[in-house]
């Protein structure tokens, strides 16, 4: 009898072979229909969870989806372009106040304040990644730093938009009437499907010309420049996709929240964004993902059983350091190589 | 009028004068042969050239347009490629990847962003075509990292080939190579000189007396003499600082 050479049999007696081998590889039918398993349980989430008894925790994966969202961007910059930014919180800190200055202003519309963070949070990193990316290393690091650090003091120093103690959105943004009252977890809905987007947006580019054009700056940025690509505009679009996607994830934040301070924009904020972008696996398509749910879910479990949450997340660190340090989606891959 | 002229290229290092005024020109289908002891500015000045390093002062003309304001990349567009003393390829893609992103800058836009590149026909038809000019047929699918060096250089080749370059610079491509490696790179250049005026730095002096139309000589980033082989040969002060000093005994 003829088989396809991935035929359920054979893939299985290699398992029994090999045991060592990578997940995708012993069972590739199953981690590609994954995916869509994951965006089918998201989606049924809101209407099982009350049954389930887990109403509290539809807010926590929609803040989960908000990161995810903040992370696959700064995962296509960090990951696919190289750029070590150490900022990325600015990002999302202009959208959230993007939305403020917006709801402030009398607006309400929610389309109009997360667009409007989108392409306020884009400009802003144009301008930032114009002068940041005439830096490399550790300059770019700092540089990208101290931008983000700029951006902190400015929200501290609005006093129109609270300032220190922050800002307050009493009323809930209107996403039009076709959409407010289906459900109370409308947004929820919304909030998936732009995570679903984005993280398919990221992905599609990834195997286009432009984001092969990106790894070859991240590795090998003199050879690039050699054979006639114009990098630094290559770079900064990617670095403005970014930012705009960071400031759509703020803007996403901010309504989430009712509320924005600038401890949103804290530099530790963009540090922790690193983290878990590097548990997950940078440079890989499901790096950001899993590193903000492994990193959120563990910390919203470990607080429920003490104050000192911040030992066991050490720790896991390390042990991520020493045993996954491709992170947790290489174990999902079937090639080596970071595609 | 010469496809390539360099004029009073100038660059300094703090102190150090690595080129000091080189006037250079290279005619249409020339190999021309940049030789000189350690230490001389050849490097430095094929980065001068390609724009890697920018110069002090001077003017780099190719076909008649000014170089030396563009950008490097720039200068890509306007047909001169340049390979790399240390090898320098995508090490961790495999040799098709490699092709494929040398063919890519050349072939359109690299902002786009949407249509996925693996069904870009055309793409991988060029990168196939440049695999099998350059002797790389066999190892498209195998990482460029872990090839033997002899066929490392000749990727790094490969890759400025692509450009469909005017003049192409070559940084020492036999450095570090064996005999036989050396015989079938000679002969890959010497195939070359139909599609290109190549610029050429070598340590290896029989490859340099085999392909070279003329020969410069550069001397603590001086250009001390410049003609054919015979003329560098019998040329009393390159015996003297280059070729060693057994001529005087």
């Amino acid at each position: 009898m003829n088989r396809p050479v991935f035929a359920p049999s054979r893939v299985a007696s290699a398992a029994a072979e090999h045991p060592r081998q990578p997940f995708a590889v012993r069972f590739p039918g199953f981690v590609r229909r994954l995916p869509w398993l994951v965006l089918a349980i998201l989606a049924l989430f809101p209407l099982l969870a009350p049954a389930l008894g887990l109403e509290y925790y539809v807010g926590f994966v929609r803040r989960l989806l908000i990161v995810a969202i903040a992370a696959s961007s700064l995962n296509f910059i960090l990951g696919y372009g190289g750029m070590a930014a150490l900022g990325h919180a600015g990002f999302i800190g202009v959208g959230a106040y993007t939305v403020v200055a917006l709801v402030e202003a009398g607006f309400s519309s929610a389309w109009l304040a997360w667009g409007g963070a989108l392409v306020v949070a884009g400009l802003s990193a144009a301008l930032i990644g114009a002068v940041s990316l005439r830096t490399r290393g550790v300059y770019f690091i700092m540089i990208t730093l101290a931008f983000a650090q700029m951006l902190y003091y400015l929200a501290v120093s609005l006093r129109t938009y609270g300032g220190d103690d922050g800002y307050g959105l009493y009323t809930s943004l209107e996403m039009g009437a076709w959409l407010d009252g289906v459900h109370p977890d409308v947004f929820y809905w919304v909030v998936l499907a732009i995570a679903a987007l984005v993280f398919a947006g990221f992905s599609r580019v990834a195997h286009s010309r432009y984001g092969h054009a990106l790894r070859g700056i991240r590795d090998n940025e003199t050879r690039m420049v050699a054979l006639g690509y114009p990098v630094y505009r290559l770079k900064l679009a990617g670095f403005v996709a970014a930012g705009a996607v960071a400031g759509l994830a703020g803007g996403l934040l901010a309504s989430h929240n009712a509320f924005v301070s600038p401890a949103i924009m804290h530099w530790t904020q963009s540090a922790l964004l690193l983290v878990m972008v590097m548990l997950g696996g940078l440079g890989r398509r499901w790096g950001a993902p899993l590193g903000v749910a492994l990193w959120l879910v563990l910390e919203e479990a470990l607080k429920m059983h003490t104050d000192y949450w911040h030992w066991p997340l050490g720790v896991l660190l390390l042990l991520a350091v020493f045993h996954a340090p491709q992170g947790l989606a290489a174990l999902f891959e079937r090639r080596e190589a970071n595609r | 009028m010469s496809l390539f002229v360099a004029e009073g290229l100038v660059k300094r290092f703090g102190g150090l004068l690595a080129t000091d005024h080189v006037d250079l020109a290279v005619e249409r289908g020339e190999i021309h042969a940049l030789i000189g002891p350690n230490g001389a500015g050849k490097s430095t000045l094929v980065n001068l050239i390609s724009g890697l390093l920018p110069a002090d002062a001077g003017r780099i003309v190719l076909d008649g347009v000014d170089l030396a304001t563009l950008a490097p990349h720039q200068r890509v567009r306007h047909g001169l490629a340049r390979c790399f003393q240390i090898t320098s390829v995508f090490r961790n893609d495999s040799v098709r990847d490699n092709l494929l992103l040398a063919v890519q800058a050349q072939a359109g836009s690299s902002f786009r962003c949407l249509r996925r590149r693996e069904a870009e026909t055309a793409l991988a038809d060029a990168a196939l075509a440049l695999a099998d000019r350059t002797g790389l047929g066999a190892v498209l699918d195998r990482p460029a990292g872990v090839l033997p060096h002899g066929m490392q250089k000749r990727l790094d080749l490969a890759l400025a080939l692509a450009a469909a370059p005017r003049l192409l610079l070559l940084d020492e491509p036999m450095a570090g190579m064996g005999p036989e490696d050396s015989v079938q790179m000679i002969e890959l250049i010497g195939r070359l000189r139909s599609e290109t005026a190549i610029l050429l730095i070598e340590h290896d002096m029989d490859a340099v007396f085999r392909l070279a139309d003329r020969i410069s000589v550069l001397v603590y980033g001086r250009v001390l003499t410049s003609g054919d082989a015979a003329h560098v040969r019998g040329h009393a002060e390159v015996q003297s600082v280059y070729l060693g000093t057994e001529a005087h005994a």
